[in-house]
């Protein structure tokens, strides 16, 4: 299905991808506690922490071009912002800061989501998107999806042979 | 909406539908100007510019609600001022034709014969008294059967063709004055496709109506030549010179324009939406919605044989819920993988990257109708994770153990799926273990 353009472009975004994400894996393994037990909450921490890792740096690989891509980079952003203001300040201050956004528009309306807002809570930046570029952001996230995938599965596979 | 669209992607018009809506526009509203033919014929001419879809969305909606379709043929149409004084008897074909589509797709009945008669206007030479004539609600209805049908009785002297082409749309115009207003008559006319299609008896004039949609709507006579060939001489012999001009230019706009075997030229079906700019945008929308859907068929593997938009949609959902859990599961197991730090992994990563397709196999052994399976390996280590507790010192090698044999009957199932040769250095420490 993909033209050669097509498969040029996905193997740029796929190295870089890759690049990035070792690399962020490199430094976590550096940054590890040397002691070799883990516990579950480390490991449910680190899991985390690897799987924002490969979201940011799939959006990374991306580039702004992408409204998904730019949603889950300001996610990011905002959300490192949210932490580091969070270390600096006090928690007071913070519950004044915080926002409660309330999903009307999902269930209130009818008892079940539509197929459109469903799709909207998967791809990232979706709740803002018309029907019809959200299905243009879905197509190009599904791909960057499957790219992510086959990364990390050839890392994993890597580090588990 | 879905029925709907389906017959539009089953039209395969790409900027077709833009045009359609704004010239059908232009004929439903009782335009007593002489213009109003000329601007239809205009803009099917202009047609086929494809990428002129945001020009032609954006210039036609003012001229939808525009009364005097001059003013549009003069800012928009540059090179059309030819047109813009077209002799009566074109202008009447263009009416006529318009009509004439609704014509030659119906079957023919004689009821709708007799009302017809009864409007005085007709007998009369004069076009705009016709429109006037009309309100417009009865704009599509009855200048289907009555214009064409006068304006055959007045130049041909009637056949027994135009009465059946008539009797033929009469039954339709029931039809569509069934289902009410103009709005639902170009709606009507994409819906009676289907029915068309079915019922043998108008399945020639379905034909008919195909071919002749090939032509612009300008070239008149081809789209009488079925129903009847005296009409059609006549328009010519009216219209030709005009009409020279604008056959070339059309018929080499069909061709490239659409380049399907069904060139349909919706300008004169959409006489009820011209009134609704909305429905002018929503076609356009459906269209590029339709087009997106087909994009992502692509991409979702097993989608192929999927025609429906809700199905559709449900499995991109899946798909994509599937791939968020698989991107959790690997980074679950890279989180529990132990760390070998080799400085040259990154070289030797990248280098599996580029030239492993293991990955793809695997993914493609996941894709196609697993979902369910996708959450099973990963319920399994979401269960494994409560019973490692009681096993601490166990822990990392256990789910790790785990993982791997799940990851192995993963990638069994991407073995399955692609030849070994394409696993590369992944396919030597696989081999064994499995």
């Amino acid at each position: 299905m993909a033209t050669k353009g097509v498969t040029l472009n996905t193997n740029a975004r796929k190295i870089r991808f890759a690049r990035r994400f070792i690399s962020i894996l490199l430094k976590m393994r550096k940054t590890r506690s040397p002691c070799s037990s883990s516990s579950i909450e480390d490991v449910r921490k680190r899991s985390q922490r690897i799987k924002i890792a490969a979201y940011s740096s799939m959006a990374h690989a991306v580039g702004p071009r992408r409204a998904w891509s730019r949603a889950v980079l300001f996610k990011l952003r905002s959300r490192a912002r949210h932490q580091s203001m969070m270390k600096r300040r006090s928690f007071g201050l913070q519950k004044k800061r915080v926002v409660v956004v309330k999903n009307n528009n999902d269930i209130i309306p009818s008892g079940q989501l539509s197929q459109a807002d469903r799709l909207r809570q998967l791809v990232p930046g979706g709740k803002a998107m018309d029907m019809c570029s959200l299905l243009e952001e879905t197509a190009d996230y599904i791909s960057c999806l499957a790219t992510q995938v086959k990364v990390m599965q050839t890392i994993a596979d890597h580090f588990s042979k | 909406m879905d029925g709907h669209e389906n017959e539009d992607v089953g039209f395969q018009h790409g900027s077709d539908g833009v045009l359609h809506c704004p010239s059908s526009g232009m004929s439903t509203n009782p335009l007593p100007e002489k213009v109003s033919g000329m601007a239809m014929s205009s803009v099917s001419m202009y047609k086929p510019s494809n990428g002129a879809d945001p020009f032609f969305s954006s210039g036609w909606d003012p001229l939808v609600s525009l009364s005097h379709s001059e003013n549009f043929g003069a800012s928009s149409m540059v090179s059309h001022s030819e047109f813009s004084n077209p002799p009566y008897p074109v202008v009447m074909e263009n009416q006529g034709v318009s009509s004439s589509f609704h014509l030659v797709q119906y079957p023919s009945s004689s009821t709708l014969i007799e009302p017809v008669p009864k409007l005085p206007c007709f007998g009369s030479g004069s076009f705009s008294e016709m429109v006037n004539s009309f309100g417009l609600p009865d704009c599509s209805q009855i200048a289907n059967s009555g214009c064409p049908q006068n304006y055959a009785s007045n130049k041909a002297g009637g056949g027994t063709g135009k009465t059946s082409t008539n009797t033929a749309q009469s039954q339709d115009d029931h039809q569509i004055s069934g289902e009410g207003a103009i709005g639902s008559s170009p709606t009507a006319k994409r819906r009676k496709r289907a029915p068309d299609s079915n019922n043998s008896p108008f399945s020639p004039h379905q034909n008919a109506e195909g071919e002749v949609q090939k032509d612009l709507s300008g070239e008149s006579s081809d789209v009488l030549k079925e129903p009847d060939e005296k009409k059609p001489k006549i328009e010519q012999n009216t219209g030709s010179n005009l009409r020279g001009k604008q056959t070339s230019k059309q018929a080499k706009d069909t061709s490239s324009g659409d380049g399907s075997k069904d060139n349909y030229i919706h300008v004169r079906a959409r006489r009820g939406q011209a009134t609704n700019s909305h429905s002018l945008a929503e076609r356009v929308r459906r269209e590029k919605i339709s087009e997106r859907m087909r994009l992502l068929q692509e991409l979702v593997p097993g989608c192929n044989k999927i025609t429906g938009k809700a199905v559709m949609l449900d499995e991109i959902i899946n798909y994509v819920q599937s791939l968020q859990q698989q991107v959790e599961f690997l980074s679950m197991k890279l989180a529990t993988v132990n760390p070998e730090l080799n400085i040259d992994m990154e070289q030797i990563l990248s280098k599996d990257i580029i030239h492993s397709r293991a990955g793809t196999g695997a993914i493609l052994g996941f894709g196609p109708g697993m979902s369910s399976t996708h959450r099973y390996p990963h319920g399994i280590f979401q269960g494994s994770l409560p019973s490692i507790p009681a096993a601490t010192p166990k822990f990392p090698s256990l789910p790790q153990t785990m993982l791997d044999n799940e990851l192995h009957n993963l990638f069994q199932m991407g073995f399955d799926s692609c030849p070994v040769d394409n696993l590369g250095p992944n396919a030597g420490h696989l081999k064994p273990e499995l």
